[in-house]
């Protein structure tokens, strides 16, 4: 075993997905987040576009757009797919980062923490399946993590734990995130 | 894995050769087997290949040919057309290769339209339209996927339809008729851009709403963001 590299799906057992179905659900969802990061981005700006956290948001905004666009070119190289749920993704994102605002900057930095932490965890768990056949893919999604976990450290140091009701904003974003990144993978 | 992979090849050259014999016995295990004995195959093959019946076989044709289209197309200049020629060529390309088999298409139709394969029917139009998107180089990632799909599909089974009642030296009204769905197609979607310029136009008339709500940063709003704030 050890003198063999490791290829995506060597582990995968009957019943599991194939490397082309894995590689196919990998770039749809990943399009779909970073698709969803930009819109709950731009929804913050909308509404905290003149705040103290102005430059901090166009920072984040900005890298989250890269992001996105690595990934369009992923699924059109890959000839993969996009969600079909985009057009939910775009307004509900936009609503999201928009709504949050509206609760105050304390509650979008809580939004920013939940949803960044989603995607850590998501990404982390991508990076460990994915093999040496597809390094470069793989250490471009570290490197998108490495961005997502400076997010959230935003978030942190902005207040995000002192916003009105954190624990239940906090639980019911990470989780709603998360079943996103589950339709995403699928429809 | 190299036996699963002749195994498709010779999946394939089965249903190349029922082709000859389709026209007559129609997509059945008769067909099939004739074709075994054109290919030296012994007679059981038919079922041993395809173990769950002629759809399976008729759909094994459908990826065929979807496939060669692809390469078909492939040998074409594509960099030198724009995308209506481009749709013009792939949806070409898929029909004319199959001319001296019209009639065994016809028959497959038939398969497809069996209540208990109208669904596969509808999925292989949706795999043929997204095979031709990406034959002619489509690089779409937003909703436009599901669009350009749906339009194609629309497009290539009226042509189909048309093609094979189509008595013309070298198909040339089919190719008319495909011109005309073409060009229906890209009008649409150039009333789509219009109507949604001019939408969105109108709406840039109209304040934005969050212009109304009190936000940190402006007025009202940074004097509440700096104190308490009982958002919820």
């Amino acid at each position: 075993m050890s003198d063999e590299t490791v290829r995506t799906a060597d582990m995968r057992i009957p019943g599991d997905l194939t490397k082309e179905q894995f590689m196919d659900r990998l770039v749809r969802v990943d399009h779909a987040g970073e698709y969803g990061a930009v819109r709950i981005y731009s929804g913050q700006l909308a509404v905290m576009g003149r705040g103290q956290h102005k430059h901090t948001l166009k920072h984040m905004l900005e890298q989250e757009v890269v992001h996105k666009d690595y990934f369009e070119k992923a699924i059109a190289d890959r000839q993969g797919r996009p969600t079909l749920l985009q057009p939910v993704w775009h307004v509900a994102g936009w609503a999201l980062g928009a709504g949050t605002a509206l609760l105050g900057e304390r509650a979008a930095m809580a939004c920013t923490v939940a949803v960044e932490e989603a995607i850590d965890e998501h990404y982390a768990e991508q990076a460990a399946q994915l093999g040496d056949d597809e390094a470069e893919l793989k250490q471009t999604i570290l490197k998108f993590r490495d961005e997502e976990l400076e997010h959230r450290d935003i978030g942190y140091q902005n207040g995000a734990e002192q916003a009105p009701a954190y624990p239940l904003l906090y639980g019911a974003i990470k989780r709603g995130t998360k079943l996103a990144i589950w339709l995403s993978e699928r429809i | 894995m190299s036996n699963e992979e002749s195994l498709d090849a010779l999946r394939e050259r089965l249903v190349l050769a029922a082709l000859e014999h389709v026209p007559f016995d129609g997509w059945s295990t008769k067909a099939l087997r004739h074709a075994c004995q054109d290919l030296g195959l012994d007679s059981s093959a038919a079922e041993r290949l395809f173990p769950h019946g002629v759809t399976t076989a008729v759909e094994c044709f459908t990826v065929l040919a979807d496939r060669l289209m692809a390469e078909d197309v492939a040998a074409l200049p594509l960099a030198e057309m724009n995308v209506r020629d481009r749709i013009i060529a792939v949806v070409k390309a898929r029909l004319t290769r199959w001319a001296p088999h019209q009639e065994s298409i016809r028959r497959a139709l038939a398969v497809y339209a069996m209540p208990a394969t109208v669904a596969g029917g509808a999925k292989a139009t949706w795999n043929t339209a997204d095979a031709m998107w990406k034959a002619i180089g489509d690089r779409s990632a937003d909703f436009s996927w599901y669009t350009k799909r749906a339009t194609l599909s629309a497009v290539y089974s009226a042509t189909l339809l048309y093609w094979l009642d189509d008595q013309s030296e070298d198909f040339a009204e089919t190719w008319l008729f495909l011109e005309r769905r073409v060009e229906d197609v890209v009008k649409a979607i150039r009333l789509r851009q219009t109507v949604g310029t001019s939408v969105g136009k109108a709406l840039s008339l109209l304040p934005n709403p969050l212009a109304f709500i009190p936000r940190p940063g402006s007025g009202l709003g940074a004097r509440r963001s700096g104190g308490r704030r009982n958002g919820l």
